[in-house]
């Protein structure tokens, strides 16, 4: 609906790499690896653990739905969604190609693509594992 | 809709995003503070609002709140005294000081100057207020009906050109308590997407099915009369019991007016009923300011339902509907607002009885013709000057509304403070009015500005414009000189 919101992600994605790489000046791999997973621990808080809205205005209709449930109103594999799904997959192939695929950070990187990628499959769709997450 | 650039687009989602981020950053550390301080004697009770269900009020809006609910402190005519006011703690509370500056008004929806004191509507309104007092303190069918009610209803049926009228306490509830008492559960209320909240609360408080057609699209809401009537209602297919299609006159936020000869074309053609919303409309457009019927040259017999507010030309109080008589005695029977809410207040009845006659010439001058000529040639002067210099300004010709698009979250504040600064009161809108990106600063043009006053605003509005940023398009060149150059050549 807005124009520019994936280049606005893309374009974030790509200054936080320069920025991890001018403050701590480490390899190109590795501050791909850091993007991978601070994406990873900020998407997985906004996207699938917080609930509700920030309006008081809609009185609760959504307080037990994550905001990647109530995107799109809760329809499935939309282009936004299908967009959201791909990004972790391609931050992993540039983090994993730019490390060679190296030990300890494919590990990480593996871990933060599975959850990723399967907290937004369709069939996880208002499914909570083990009761996790499921109060208001 | 508006296109915006794309850059802007960017710019505009980043800085959101920045103070979404802020705001996430100082809810974390507030929570870490206060999860040390001794719990209240509330213990067991739920939490009035879960922490992140008013996040947009408490680290958006309230950075800008000075910007919104100033007080004033004098009658809202072209020049208006704003109140200063202060804040210690970076807006979280305002306080007042005792001092006021005399502001240019641009926010006002004082179209034909009969907000302040008029030499013809005051002396009768200060006689009605002696004789009928300030309310009437009673509902319309109970103690409440007097003989400036009757009058005012068959005078704004004569003004609007349908053979009855009903009058209204408010502007909001008209259309709020109205929309249920016409239709019901089993019928299909078809809107503009971009209609007033009141027509929206009405037309979801009716049980009434809803579906929206995109702005001033007229094939899109020949398509979706199509679908509706060939679906019928949605689990039986039964037909609908009535289709209703409301559309506004001018729609406030952009300045538009509707496309109302095509709009009653296609209803006609698919026998829907028409709901003409004419708030800001009526009384400021229209050779005789009949509103857009006029101006349009649409019959208004043409148009079943036609609703308006006295609050925005007519400078009193409340709402009306003007339909046939058949419509408008089943209203007096079945809507709460005139059932069980209180009549108009007398002095306000009284104060629209003199501003249409005033309008209409009947108090024996040409005031009314002259304000109505004089707010179409200041609207389009200040339009086409705005313009000139670079602004991106919504709205058609002849509409007194003019919103000039800011986008940036940044700049509503700026442009706002900017101008108030400089003595000119202008109002700004943002998101929950708007579209997230879409934010702007509405300007009114009334009657009662003159030339220089309008031309003190363009420059104040120039400055700030500068300041802010906000002058996206380029700037037009005098065209003087290559004229002067064809003269001489030829």
């Amino acid at each position: 609906m807005y124009p520019g919101v994936w280049t606005t992600y893309i374009l974030i994605l790509f200054f936080s790499w320069i920025l991890v790489l001018s403050v701590f000046g480490c390899a190109p791999g590795t501050a791909w690896t850091l993007v991978n997973l601070g994406h990873f621990a900020i998407t997985y808080h906004f996207f699938h653990w917080k609930k509700g809205t920030p309006f008081a205005d809609d009185q609760g209709m959504y307080n037990t739905l994550t905001w990647w449930e109530q995107m799109d109103n809760g329809k499935q594999l939309t282009r936004n969604r299908k967009f959201l799904t791909a990004v972790p997959v391609v931050l992993y192939l540039i983090a994993s190609h730019t490390t060679d695929y190296q030990h300890p950070m494919l590990f990480l990187n593996t871990i933060a693509v599975t959850v990723l990628v399967v907290a937004k499959l369709p069939n996880m769709h208002k499914v909570r594992i083990f009761g996790i997450n499921a109060g208001s | 809709m508006v296109r915006l650039p794309y850059s802007t687009a960017l710019t505009t989602l980043f800085s959101y995003g920045l103070l979404f981020a802020f705001g996430h950053l100082r809810d974390f550390f507030r929570r870490i503070i206060d999860s040390r301080k001794p719990t209240t004697n509330l213990k067991d009770y739920a939490p009035i609002c879960l922490g992140h269900e008013d996040f947009y009020t408490r680290r958006l809006f309230n950075r800008v709140q000075d910007c919104c609910n100033r007080p004033i402190a004098s009658a809202p005519d072209a020049w208006i005294d704003v109140i200063e006011r202060y804040s210690n703690d970076g807006n979280k509370t305002i306080h007042r000081t005792s001092k006021t500056s005399r502001c240019l008004n641009l926010g006002s929806y004082n179209y034909l100057g009969f907000a302040a004191a008029d030499e013809y509507c005051t002396p009768r309104v200060i006689e009605s207020l002696k004789k009928y007092s300030a309310s009437t303190c009673s509902v319309r069918v109970d103690g409440g009906n007097t003989k400036l009610h009757i009058e005012l209803e068959e005078l704004v049926a004569r003004f609007v050109g349908k053979p009855a009228a009903i009058l209204l306490g408010m502007g909001y509830a008209t259309n709020s308590t109205i929309i249920p008492a016409l239709i019901g559960k089993g019928g299909l209320i078809i809107s503009d997407s971009l209609n007033h909240n009141s027509i929206v609360n009405g037309a979801r408080g009716s049980g009434a099915a809803v579906r929206v057609f995109q702005h001033n699209n007229i094939a899109h809401l020949e398509e979706v009369l199509r679908e509706q009537i060939a679906q019928g209602q949605p689990r039986t297919h039964r037909p609908w019991s009535k289709i209703i299609v409301i559309v506004e006159g001018i729609y406030s936020m952009e300045g538009e007016l509707c496309k109302l000869p095509e709009v009653i074309s296609v209803c006609k053609k698919y026998k829907a009923y028409t709901y003409l919303d004419e708030a800001h409309s009526i009384g400021a457009i229209g050779k005789s300011g009949r509103g857009v019927c006029d101006l349009l040259g649409v019959d208004p017999a043409d148009v079943d339902i036609m609703m308006g507010t006295f609050t925005k030309s007519f400078g009193s109080c409340g709402g009306y509907i003007a339909a046939s008589k058949e419509i408008i005695h089943h209203l007096k029977q079945t809507c709460p607002a005139h059932i069980y809410a209180t009549s108009m207040s007398p002095p306000a009845v009284q104060q629209v009885i003199s501003a249409i006659k005033v309008i209409l010439g009947e108090d024996g001058t040409n005031r009314g013709a002259k304000k109505l000529a004089q707010i179409r040639e200041n609207s389009n002067f200040f339009r086409s000057e705005l313009k000139k210099m670079g602004f991106e300004v919504l709205g058609d010709n002849n509409s007194p509304v003019m919103p000039i698009m800011l986008y940036n979250p940044a700049k509503i504040p700026s442009f706002s403070r900017e101008c108030l600064r400089l003595n000119v009161a202008a109002v700004v809108v943002a998101f929950p009015a708007t579209p997230l990106l879409l934010s702007r600063a509405r300007i009114c043009i009334s009657a009662s500005h003159s030339r220089e006053d309008l031309i003190k605003g363009l420059e104040v509005l120039s400055k700030a414009g500068d300041i802010s940023g906000i002058k996206y398009f380029p700037v037009e060149q005098e065209k003087t000189t290559s004229v002067e150059k064809l003269k001489k050549i030829q």
